[in-house]
């Protein structure tokens, strides 16, 4: 039946429910992209022919091949946009800079997207009130305590907080600090929230 | 609860499917029987029980439901659709004793999605159908509810393996609103965490490292 | 939260309209931030509320600035500013991941404006809408609809991406005292009845029932 490839790259989202980004498939579009190609071309010739030569037996089986074509772009579309969703909430959970092991799995357009989602979020959020705006990524929980104590998972080098002293966070080092200042290295891994 | 993380676009509510909801086009992927009322000459390569050039009329063939939706007109016949057989009168009748012995899983899995989809093509079993579908959801909805709510932290594998996609998605929900409460009540839901995707992430390149 | 508020006063500016307390402007900001939670649809914005406590915000960073190292008003101080910022940023938030998931819908409400009648979006959001639905559709293009047949190269984003479920249920409590509410029948054996909503009392209702007394103000979704 056609439209087979098409639906292995939906499974293959709807296998990774819970929001991981599986490599772009760029073959697997490739291939549905040349099955529309031929289904097309095919329907073309038939519907010269029907036209032509009034044999309007060909109709059934043009529209058949035009149910195919639609279920195909449907399914790209799908699978595209399901990926967008997927690429916006990693803007949320990791911040602006991407690992790269997940960058090695978005293809250039899809970075493309990303960096532009990027840009209309800043300008918006920059927007908001005074001259720096409002970073709204930031504050997730509703706080409970201005400073929190944290753990170091990995070796993140120098970090300033707000009255200009730096800290060293090294492996395995415990810190007290303002909760929003780490917010975000939380998310990322870097620190772990310790509650006692 | 505010989350910021990945929410895919939901299948559609009743007959109504969304356009680019991946339960859906899965939905509309699964098999119904059909019945040609025309031909489609040159497609006959298409059907592997007979190698002719042409799908002759009065052809019996399974078609995913997006083609027969797509094929179907009630003006201008090319296809005739008959309900699976989980959804005619011997099943109806194990699903009106007892709905809740059925593994609605194996006899779907998009048991509801399917029985509300049926609807778009003209059967005199549509009403019965609509009945049952409702009346099986309603019979087992309690029990999806209660399983939800009292298997925390347990191996929930065997209560999820009987549920249809529907009632799997509330039974998740269930279970992600008790732990929350959960949390809440722990006193842990202030603790901020990493997120899931790095979690994952992090575990998947272990993975990697130790094969 | 209204302590640490007050010392920052003169908050309605220049206007001479309704003078608003930092109490009232953040009792008004938390009814805004739970209404746009609950509620299925994107609602009117309320740029007036946001503004107003933006200033609040740097005011108070301000005089927190005046206060010595290490007193002990000084970091009450800094809780109120950040529980603020807290519900402010979750009203911005929730506001955008709806414009974000009704994109087209939200556009197209946008457009059938008519003229005169207050926008749902606030400028900035606005320009962001249409950002997004413009780099949407630029990603989908590239990527793929161009390498298809003539007849397939767009997609109505209108049809395909799905609107706000105004069927859902939520939780309200009502504020101002209503009459003759019509609620629609849920089965085929109920007929379609009118409730009172006494003031104070709380209900699970279709949200499409009492949507315009959200937006008008009587009732709270909680």
């Amino acid at each position: 039946m056609f439209c087979e490839k098409a639906i292995e790259l939906v499974r293959e989202l709807h296998r990774m429910g819970d929001g991981q980004l599986p490599a772009f498939n760029e073959d697997g579009i490739r291939q549905v992209l040349e099955e529309m190609k031929a289904l097309y071309q095919q329907n073309q010739s038939d519907v010269n022919e029907a036209k032509s030569e009034g044999r309007s037996e060909l109709i059934p089986t043009i529209k058949f091949r035009h149910c195919c074509l639609c279920r195909n772009q449907r399914c790209i579309a799908a699978y595209l946009y399901d990926r967008l969703l997927r690429i916006r909430a990693l803007r949320w959970e990791y911040g602006s800079v991407l690992p790269t092991a997940i960058r090695f799995h978005m293809c250039a357009e899809e970075v493309e997207w990303f960096n532009q989602y990027k840009k209309s979020l800043a300008t918006y959020m920059r927007s908001l009130g005074g001259e720096e705006g409002l970073d709204i990524t930031q504050d997730v929980k509703p706080p409970k305590s201005l400073y929190i104590e944290v753990r170091c998972l990995k070796d993140h080098g120098e970090f300033e907080i707000d009255d200009g002293t730096v800290i060293l966070l090294k492996k395995n080092s415990q810190h007290f600090l303002p909760r929003w200042k780490c917010e975000q290295l939380i998310r990322q891994g870097v620190l772990e929230h310790v509650i006692s | 609860m505010e989350t910021q993380s990945y929410t895919p676009v939901p299948p559609g509510v009743g007959m109504e499917e969304n356009f680019l909801s991946l339960d859906d086009i899965l939905l509309s992927h699964e098999r119904l029987p059909c019945r040609t009322e025309s031909a489609f000459p040159r497609l006959g390569f298409l059907e592997k029980s007979a190698d002719t050039r042409d799908i002759p009329e009065g052809t019996k063939m399974e078609m995913p439901l997006w083609l027969a939706k797509g094929l179907y007109e009630r003006k201008r016949r090319t296809l005739s659709v008959d309900p699976p057989k989980t959804y005619r009168q011997g099943w109806r009748t194990v699903l009106g004793a007892d709905p809740n012995v059925v593994d609605l899983h194996k006899m779907g899995p998009y048991f509801y999605g399917m029985g509300s989809q049926l609807l778009h093509f003209d059967s005199p079993e549509n009403a019965e159908i609509a009945q049952t579908v409702l009346q099986t959801f309603i019979g087992r909805f309690r029990r999806t509810m209660d399983a939800s709510q009292n298997a925390l932290d347990a191996d929930t594998s065997a209560l999820v393996a009987p549920l249809d996609a529907l009632e799997r998605a509330l039974f998740r929900a269930g279970q992600a609103g008790l732990a929350a409460y959960q949390r809440w009540e722990g006193g842990a839901s202030g603790r901020i965490e990493a997120s899931g995707l790095v979690v994952n992430y992090r575990k998947r390149k272990l993975g990697e490292l130790q094969a | 939260m209204s302590d640490a508020l007050s010392e920052a006063s003169d908050l309605s500016g220049d206007d001479s309209q309704d003078v608003m307390t930092p109490t009232e402007l953040i009792a008004k900001l938390e009814e805004a931030w739970l209404n746009e939670k609950f509620s299925p649809e994107l609602l009117k914005n309320k740029s007036e509320i946001v503004e107003c406590v933006m200033e609040q915000l740097t005011h108070m960073e301000e005089n927190l600035q005046r206060v010595r190292k290490g007193d002990v008003k000084a970091s009450i101080h800094r809780m109120e500013i950040d529980r603020i910022r807290f519900v402010l940023s979750s009203y911005l938030r929730s506001r955008l991941q709806k414009i974000e998931k009704f994109f087209p819908h939200v556009l197209e409400k946008e457009k059938s404006r008519a003229e005169g009648d207050p926008s749902f979006l606030s400028p900035e959001e606005f320009a962001f809408a249409k950002e997004y639905m413009a780099n949407t559709e630029t990603y989908l293009k590239a990527v793929a609809l161009r390498h298809m047949p003539p007849n397939l190269q767009t997609i109505d984003m209108l049809k395909a991406v799905p609107e706000p479920c105004l069927d859902s249920f939520v939780f309200l409590r009502v504020k101002e005292r209503q009459e003759n509410i019509l609620v629609e029948p849920e089965t085929d054996e109920q007929r379609e009845y009118v409730v009172d909503l006494e003031e104070g009392s709380q209900h699970l209702m279709r949200y499409r029932t009492i949507a315009p007394l959200v937006a008008s103000g009587a009732v709270q979704l909680i």
